[in-house]
């Protein structure tokens, strides 16, 4: 009896997690369905999908890094700086996918200072990318002060509105990068290692794991989705913009949390962060559709983030209760 | 016969003169010990006597001063506990290292996990682990179970293939016993036989005489830092082992108890939290009651739960006859409580706040509630002045001032309340001679005022020298009571020889 209790506790505590937060997408769906005739169409689901996959992609890299015990803040500008680095560099006459390498290339750059001072020096990642979240806006603005729209190559835009059969591409890019983050987490020795160091950081330590490199490595693949995150929303919006991803860190974040990581790491699974994504960004095309203004749509967009905590913890702490008895 | 089997044996480490000092202590006095290949090799000692020093520098925590340590002939030193791990030492700490957010499996291979182009070959890592605790016993563990979810004795088993996975030859066991119920300890003793059949060597700490006497085919004793004998099994029974271990000649001063204890203030009945089992108590105005036992034989969790800090479950406590209601500190605090915590740097101070500040937050709070400025720094200044605290001013930062000092202030701020019972977690811990036996005095004279005091205390010179009389615990329990008089070897064997 206690073992079929603690069996059904360890196999399905987190699937469960994973299943309650799919079930509110999917009311979600329901309630919007009857509020708008407009939001259960193909085109609105495109449309729905291609505004979420930045979400999901830069949410991949947070997850990881999340899972880690780390957390990154600096994404909103990591993502507008290295967007910024590619109109310019495609506005001076570099090839675009060129532009669009070297842009990611920064992304992933920018993430390995960000890990070299937090794992290397010692210092709470917290203050590490607070402060990276400055410079990295300010290198945007440094780029170009205002946005870039002339001189941009007329296939700028492929990337954000071109389409497979009826997958828009920022929705092809965004399912390659669950795939492998998916893999990364639960079937690569790389990911025991993130969840070692996140769940028990002296145990990975002594299992030989080298966990400041580890630690590096997290944070400048959060810097390169970041970076992939923001071509893909700029190029959809036909421009390099310096303004662009203000406040995108905390939706990530958001999405992250949705998804049923923990804030004290060793937690945390890569579906959960695309159905939280893909909450964020049910809540916002759903609200628009049924006519809410779009300030009411933030004050929607916290509520759902506490409920979500609170509902984790408490299914949580239930499952814990009936795990002991 | 038995002699010639022991001299073909020749150790696979052998430590001389290891010595190891902190600020004030010495850990470690040149110290001599070897272990044979197949040997279960016990060290006992009291708390503090060294043993745990010891396994930490054997394990790569600490770096010794002096010694050397020779591992199959040849000399090492670790400088992390990575290296001891590679030169094949095992550690089973009690704090068991094991990720909860991963399996049976994924834990034993962690870092060493079989497969290509980076993957994780599943299955392979699966049979692995398997194949690792099979050869230890532990059948039917279930290598996909989360370790979240594993008991004490699982997550043991876990850290004993993953020693075996990592090739160790020594294992050290850090009373690995302690956290388990009768059955699996016994499970725990065949996989000692099984590692010893592998030819192991290992070393076992435990302060429970019946497992030594069954266990340890050597018995090393510490007292004070330094090696006092080492035995073979049979060679001592149980009370002569106790006498080994104590004995230490008296330094400190201590008040004369002429005492007069006087009615009863504290009765305790049937109380019960999370490691408290069923104690009933009494105490009586103008008592010294000692609380004694081992480390985690629930001496701290007992004032806790009479405080309110930790989950009273059953049970009742009553201050002068009347009930107090539980679970609420402050409700103890006014009933007339006072609490002077184990950890006084995390628990007991605010470390960047000033003297005067640590002493009066309490006073707003509870009676004479919300005193204005003047009669705080007043109050403040009287309590500094009368337990002789060393500080240049009430705003000086308590946390410039020593051990001894802080400690004041923490047991001070409860004076100028309607405290009646005072509750003593380890008040000396961390405190040098000089200022230790100015908290012996103001104990004293507290109990002379006529309040009740409980004091828990691991050197057992200083709650002998000090109490009226004293309860041992063991596993959450009250096991024996003593009077003040009491000899130390009276003590140990009380704490002890009960131990399951």
């Amino acid at each position: 009896m206690e073992t079929a209790a603690r069996g059904w506790r360890s196999i399905d505590r987190r699937t469960l997690q994973t299943l309650v937060t799919f079930s509110v997408l999917l009311l979600m769906c329901l309630v919007f369905s009857q509020l708008s005739s407009r939001f259960l169409t193909l085109s609105n689901f495109q449309n729905l999908m291609r505004n979420t996959a930045p979400l999901a992609i830069a949410g991949c890299g947070m997850t990881a890094i999340m899972i880690a015990r780390g957390i990154d803040l600096s994404v909103g500008s990591v993502l507008a700086a290295s967007t910024v680095l590619a109109a310019a560099l495609a506005v001076a006459g570099v090839p675009l996918y060129l532009a669009f390498a070297l842009a990611l290339l920064f992304g992933a750059l920018v993430g390995m200072a960000n890990g070299v001072i937090i794992a290397g020096m010692r210092v709470s990642p917290i203050i590490v990318t607070l402060g990276m979240l400055n410079i990295g806006r300010g290198i945007a603005y440094l780029i170009s002060p205002s946005a870039i729209l002339v001189g941009l190559p007329p296939n700028w835009s492929d990337i954000g509105t071109g389409k497979i059969w009826i997958l828009p591409f920022p929705i092809v890019i965004a399912l390659a990068v669950i795939a492998i983050f998916m893999w990364l987490t639960t079937s690569s020795k790389f990911g025991k290692r993130i969840y070692a160091i996140g769940g028990n950081e002296e145990a990975a330590r002594l299992s030989g794991i080298n966990v400041e490199r580890t630690l590096v490595v997290l944070y400048m693949l959060c810097g390169f989705t970041a970076a992939l995150a923001g071509l893909v929303l700029s190029s959809r919006v036909g421009s390099g913009d310096p303004n662009i991803g203000i406040g995108f860190e905390l939706q990530v974040i958001a999405a992250v949390i949705i998804g049923g990581t923990s804030l004290s790491g060793g937690e945390g699974r890569i579906l959960g962060t695309v159905i939280g994504a893909l909450i964020i960004g049910v809540l916002s095309n759903g609200l628009n559709l049924a006519g809410v203004e779009p300030f009411w749509q933030y004050v929607a967009q916290g509520l759902v983030l506490i409920a979500a905590v609170i509902v984790d913890s408490r299914v949580n702490e239930g499952l814990l209760k009936l795990g002991r008895k | 016969m038995e002699a010639d089997d022991k001299a073909a044996a020749a150790p696979m480490l052998s430590v001389t003169g290891l010595s190891k000092s902190f600020p004030g202590v010495q850990a470690l006095r040149s110290v001599d010990f070897d272990l044979r290949p197949g040997e279960v090799h016990c060290l006992i000692g009291e708390n503090g006597a060294g043993k745990s020093t010891l396994v930490k520098i054997l394990a790569g925590v600490q770096m010794a001063d002096r010694g050397t340590i020779l591992l199959g002939g040849e000399e090492v030193s670790f400088v992390s506990p990575v290296a001891a791990q590679d030169a094949g030492i095992a550690c089973i700490f009690q704090e068991l290292n094991v990720v909860g957010g991963l399996t049976v499996a994924e834990n034993i291979m962690l870092g060493a996990e079989p497969g290509r182009f980076g993957s994780v070959d599943k299955k392979a890592s699966k049979e692995r682990a398997r194949a690792l605790l099979d050869s230890v016993g532990f059948h039917e563990l279930d290598v996909t179970r989360m370790c979240a979810d594993l008991s004490s004795a699982e997550k043991q088993a876990v850290m004993i293939a993953k020693a075996l996975r990592q090739n160790a030859r020594i294992i050290m066991m850090d009373e690995p016993s302690s956290p388990l119920e009768e059955l699996e300890v016994r499970k725990l003793y065949e996989v000692i036989a099984r590692l010893k059949a592998a030819s192991k060597g290992i070393i076992y700490v435990s302060h429970k005489m019946r497992e030594i006497n069954e266990l340890g085919d050597r018995i090393t004793v510490f007292k004070d830092g330094a090696k006092v004998a080492t035995l073979d099994r049979g060679e001592a029974d149980s009370e002569g082992l106790v006498r080994l271990m104590v004995g230490r000649q008296l330094t400190e001063r201590f008040p004369t108890k002429n005492r007069e204890p006087q009615a009863a203030v504290l009765r305790v009945r049937g109380l019960t939290g999370p490691r408290v089992q069923g104690v009933d108590l009494d105490l009586r105005a103008g008592e010294i009651l000692g609380i004694a036992g081992l480390v985690g034989a629930g001496r701290t969790e007992l004032l806790r739960t009479i405080f309110g800090a930790d989950r009273r479950l059953a049970g009742k406590v009553e201050l002068d006859g009347k009930p107090v209601r539980a679970n609420s500190i402050p409700a103890a605090i006014a009933a007339g409580f006072s609490l002077v915590p184990e950890e006084r740097r995390s628990q007991g101070i605010v470390p960047v706040l000033g003297v005067g500040d640590n002493a009066s937050f309490v006073w707003d709070e509870f009676p004479g509630r919300r005193v204005d400025r003047a009669t705080r720094r007043e109050t403040a200044l009287r309590m500094v002045e009368k337990l002789n605290v060393k500080t240049q001013g009430l705003d000086q930062r308590i946390s410039s001032l020593s051990g001894g000092n802080q400690q004041k202030v923490v047991l001070g701020k409860w004076l100028s309340m309607n405290t009646r019972v005072v509750l003593l977690d380890e008040p000396t811990r961390g405190v040098d001679i000089g200022a230790k036996r100015e908290i012996y005095r103001i104990v004293d004279e507290l109990a002379r005022r006529g309040l009740g005091i409980i004091l828990v205390s691991s050197e057992l010179p200083e709650l002998l020298g000090l109490v009226d009389r004293l309860v041992v615990m063991n596993s959450g329990r009250i096991v024996g009571e003593l009077p003040g008089s009491a000899a130390e070897e009276d003590v140990i064997a009380l704490s002890m020889l009960h131990a399951a």
